[in-house]
């Protein structure tokens, strides 16, 4: 069953039409993929799933409910979180801190850290569960700032699983790593996705062949392919290409 | 009969040089009929009008004689803003829109249209390593089976741009100094004598 749907979306930013005719339907369980090449609109699609920006036209829905239009605050409460391109870490603060703040519990009472860290076990038992989910177990010390960026990048992985989010966006989460760190990378993403309904644009089509249930293919500001990755490896010039050769 | 997709009247572009004496630099001259869905090559040497006829058969340029007409719509009377779904025009990964406005919206018309019925893809980037080629032609394929008309212009300076080109285009408009000529296929195509010249090596 469709949890998440975009139906119809229409963007524009002045004369430019960034997103057209948009279509997209997310199965519970899944982890979907979204690739195309640099300005074909994946970013702006995100940012118009989850609430950033109001489409022009269309629909999201979300669990049965029309979404569209509200805030980014609105939609992480519905079940809907994400992780930036540009990493969005509170700095000066240790992982425990920053999961910690993203928790609900933690949110819904305000934002006096250092009151939830003296007192409150039972929320950075939680927040050290999430970090030992995302492969930071024994680092619930260190300073965001002094991690390396795989590290920043889990870390923040893990902030979006504090909000308990029903379905998770993920943007480009590869960005600047290197091989081992996306290796790494991979076994988590894998691992959550037992879990968690996932949304994954990403750019590294190796990592994203290996790892979706369902790809789009985003050019132009429109949906011009989908399918399984088998689906679309069957195509004859993709098999000719790079792609073709991925098992 | 229904109304044909796109009809080019009688359609000029002339650009003229000088302050005093007029002297004509470039000329384009078109006039064609495409009734029906398809998928449409346009090929021809840098500066021959290829990019000059996209814009305007999209309205985003304004002809010196002649007229556009998109689903029975002057392209050139429909509302600036919504051109573009009528006739759209894409270069290389974005969209071209620059329009120069010289009429208020409420004099014009509207297109009554939310997706765009003509799609002109001006040098779409093809590279074999990616695998995007693929994804691209399925997704001229699909429009055409909408029934929506496309064009697909390309330079082709590789063999599989040719390839890709006698795959799926199945009609071809080949312009030169501004003059079209037109091919109902690609076999027919290479036996023109410029389009030989123009692609030279890559026919061997």
């Amino acid at each position: 069953m469709a949890v998440f749907e975009a139906q119809h979306l229409h963007k524009r930013f002045g004369d430019q039409v960034v997103l057209e005719e948009i279509n997209l339907s997310f199965e519970a369980g899944q982890l979907s993929g979204i690739m195309g090449p640099n300005g074909a609109g994946k970013t702006t699609c995100f940012n118009v799933l989850t609430g950033r920006y109001k489409p022009n036209r269309g629909k999201v829905v979300f669990e049965g409910k029309d979404i569209t239009g509200l805030s980014p605050e609105a939609v992480v409460r519905k079940g809907i979180s994400r992780s930036f391109q540009i990493m969005n870490l509170f700095d000066d603060y240790t992982a425990l801190d920053n999961v910690v703040v993203a928790l609900p519990q933690v949110r819904k009472r305000g934002f006096d850290v250092l009151h939830a860290l003296d007192g409150h076990s039972e929320t950075q038992d939680r927040a050290s569960e999430i970090l030992r989910r995302v492969g930071l177990a024994g680092r619930e010390g260190a300073n965001a700032k002094a991690m390396s960026y795989g590290e920043r990048r889990a870390l923040e992985i893990g902030v979006a699983l504090a909000t308990e989010p029903r379905i998770l966006f993920v943007d480009e989460p590869t960005a600047g790593l290197g091989t081992e760190a996306t290796a790494q990378l991979a076994d988590l993403i894998r691992e959550l996705k037992r879990s968690t309904t996932i949304v994954m644009i990403e750019h590294d089509m190796r990592f994203l062949f290996g790892l979706a249930d369902q790809i789009s293919v985003i050019h132009w500001g429109q949906v011009i392919a989908q399918g399984t990755p088998e689906e679309l490896r069957g195509n004859k010039w993709v098999q000719r290409s790079n792609l073709g050769g991925l098992a | 009969m229904s109304t044909p997709i796109l009809k080019v009247n009688g359609l000029e572009k002339v650009y003229r040089m000088g302050l005093i004496e007029r002297r004509e630099t470039f000329r384009l001259e078109a006039d064609f009929e495409i009734a029906e869905p398809k998928i449409v090559g346009v090929m021809g040497p840098n500066g021959s009008g290829k990019t000059t006829l996209f814009e305007l058969i999209t309205g985003s340029n304004q002809p010196t004689a002649g007229e556009v007409m998109c689903m029975g719509k002057n392209i050139h009377d429909v509302r600036y803003r919504e051109r573009d779904r009528l006739a759209i025009h894409y270069h290389q990964s974005y969209q071209v829109r620059h329009f120069a406005k010289r009429k208020p919206a409420f004099m014009m018309q509207p297109a009554g249209s939310d997706y765009p019925m003509v799609h002109l893809f001006d040098e779409p980037q093809f590279n074999t390593q990616d695998g995007y080629i693929g994804f691209m032609l399925e997704f001229f394929q699909k429009l055409r089976s909408e029934g929506r008309l496309v064009f697909l212009c390309v330079h082709p300076n590789e063999r599989f741009h040719l390839e890709i080109l006698q795959e799926i285009c199945e009609q071809f408009i080949f312009v030169r100094h501004g003059q079209l000529s037109h091919a109902p296929d690609f076999e027919t195509l290479v036996t023109e004598e410029p389009v030989r010249e123009y692609l030279g090596e890559l026919l061997h």
